[in-house]
């Protein structure tokens, strides 16, 4: 008579009248390999799909990420005695006398636990902006005497392959974010462009609008990419060009674009101020006249990218670009709060709009990280750090 | 580093596994220590009346409980360490079983003396 040992079915179907003896496993343990993951029933549907990876460097924790979410990992203790059954195994399925014994194979300490949070993307910020894409290697590029110019000169270069590796966050976040850092693939390595060399490129384009009459709202790409390609410039990078300061008109790939003026104008606006403190009114003015004529430069298109002070008389504007800053709510008001220690909504509001926290809403984010105060009925409610 | 959590099975295929979960800790007589493998721990019984009740007797305790379906499942995971030529060291994650229900013993024990019950 063969012992079918393990016996979770016998635990789940003994029926009520009815009793069995629970014994320790032949091969009873502390099984340290064993882990049991608390899982809702979506992931476990995408876990049995193959579509859950864990992610992280060796000296990072872990996460866990399906297509479109990252999750942290927590290990939850249970002091109670928690006795893991497995299913019944046999060597001999056909034999029907086949005694039922309940075995326990580990006493499991405790389970994992999931919880989501924002995908850890100040790091890929971090490793492209090390290495911005610029004219020096578009030479390079286009000598053809000179392949592989970045290994020999060791600069570290990122794979979407290398990237998955390195950031904590799922395939869908990791597209979003090199999407809103404008980066672009090139032979394979993903790249963001250096903005003095986008500066030449978006001239060029500019000036080809002119001299062909083509309309901002209505630009082929193929004419554009023909034009930009006569004038040396990499088609890629041509292309390029049109998804950063451009959108598509109809999504049914006829391949026309229209250029958006709060892009262009804010590229310009970064371009005049630099670094540097300017008068409204002399920013005003240099402003005004390297917008393409055609386009209209309007001061709200700056927010969140510039901040104004006014001391005295005077008021000053300087560049503060939201999408300098980190993309972790905690970092985020630590750093807004030391430049400013008091901010009024209408100025604060843009530098949290891309904060998207599981969990937190605008309302919970204020609540947890900044004071409100409102000195005067009448006037408009001040935040400051918590 | 990137480690994907396999499983060999589907979901509707997956094996269900059981936990007896109970408070305290089952101690295992002196001489006995090293080698439980085998031992019987104790007795699982559900009761026949209107309330979905199980027992546990171990030794001369008798321990009262339910079943819990669990409102989120446990998977059961297996870690490997695998050494390979071409990728050394490696580790893999898989699914080897899924976890739905539990008998849970809340209760303190109540010591069976004979002829009491």
């Amino acid at each position: 008579m063969a012992e079918r040992i393990g016996g979770a079915d016998a635990v789940i179907d003994l029926k009520p009248g009815s009793s069995i003896p629970i014994s320790y496993h032949p091969s009873f343990g502390p099984h340290d390999d064993l882990l049991l993951l608390e899982a809702d029933d979506n992931l476990v549907s995408d876990i049995f799909n193959q579509r859950v990876t864990l992610r992280g460097l060796p000296d990072e924790d872990a996460v866990l990420c399906t297509k479109s979410k990252t999750f942290a990992i927590k290990f939850v203790g249970n002091s109670n005695s928690m006795f893991l059954i497995p299913p019944s195994s046999s060597d001999d399925d056909t034999n029907i006398n086949n005694r039922q014994l309940v075995s326990v194979l580990k006493i499991s300490p405790g389970n994992m636990e999931l919880v989501e949070v924002s995908p850890r993307l100040d790091k890929l910020k971090q490793l492209l902006l090390a290495n911005p894409f610029g004219a020096a290697e578009v030479d390079a590029m286009m000598d053809d005497n000179d392949d592989d110019n970045n290994e020999k000169k060791g600069v570290k270069l990122y794979t979407w392959s290398d990237l998955v590796n390195t950031v904590q966050a799922s395939d869908e976040e990791l597209s979003v974010g090199l999407q809103s850092l404008s980066a672009v693939e090139i032979d394979g390595y993903w790249r963001v462009i250096d903005e003095n060399y986008l500066d030449v490129i978006l001239r060029m384009l500019l000036h080809n609008c002119v001299l062909n009459y083509w309309s901002f709202d209505d630009l082929d790409e193929d004419e554009v990419v023909s034009a930009l390609v006569a004038d040396e410039f990499p088609s890629k990078l041509a292309s390029h060009c049109l998804r950063v300061f451009a959108s598509r008109v109809n999504s049914n790939g006829t391949g026309k674009w229209k250029l958006e003026p709060r892009l262009v104008c804010l590229h310009f606006a970064r371009l005049v101020l630099r670094d540097e403190k300017m008068r409204l009114e002399s920013f005003m003015e240099e402003w005004k006249k390297k917008i393409p004529d055609g386009m209209e430069g309007r001061f709200e298109m700056l927010e969140g990218e510039v901040l104004t002070e006014t001391i005295g008389i005077e008021t000053r504007v300087y560049t503060f670009s939201v999408r300098s800053l980190p993309s972790t709510p905690a970092e985020r008001f630590s750093i807004l709060f030391k430049h400013r220690s008091k901010w009024e909504w209408k100025d604060l509001e843009p530098y949290l709009r891309d904060l998207h926290v599981p969990r937190l809403s605008m309302e919970g984010l204020l609540l947890k990280y900044t004071r409100r105060a409102q000195p005067k009925a009448d006037a408009p409610p001040v935040f400051s750090a918590r | 580093m990137e480690i994907r959590v396999k499983c060999r099975c589907g979901e509707d295929e997956c094996s269900e596994w059981a936990i007896v979960e109970l408070q305290g800790v089952v101690e295992t007589q002196a001489s006995f220590e090293g080698s439980i493998q085998n031992l019987e721990i104790g007795r699982l019984c559900h009761t026949e009346s209107s309330q979905e009740t199980y027992t546990f007797t171990v030794g001369y305790h008798e321990l009262i409980g339910s079943k819990v379906i669990l409102k989120k499942p446990l998977l059961v995971l297996k870690k490997l360490q695998l050494d390979d030529e071409v990728s050394g060291k490696t580790t893999e994650l898989e699914v080897v079983g899924i976890i739905r229900t539990k008998i849970l013993f809340k209760t303190r024990p109540k010591p069976l003396i004979s002829g009491t019950n």
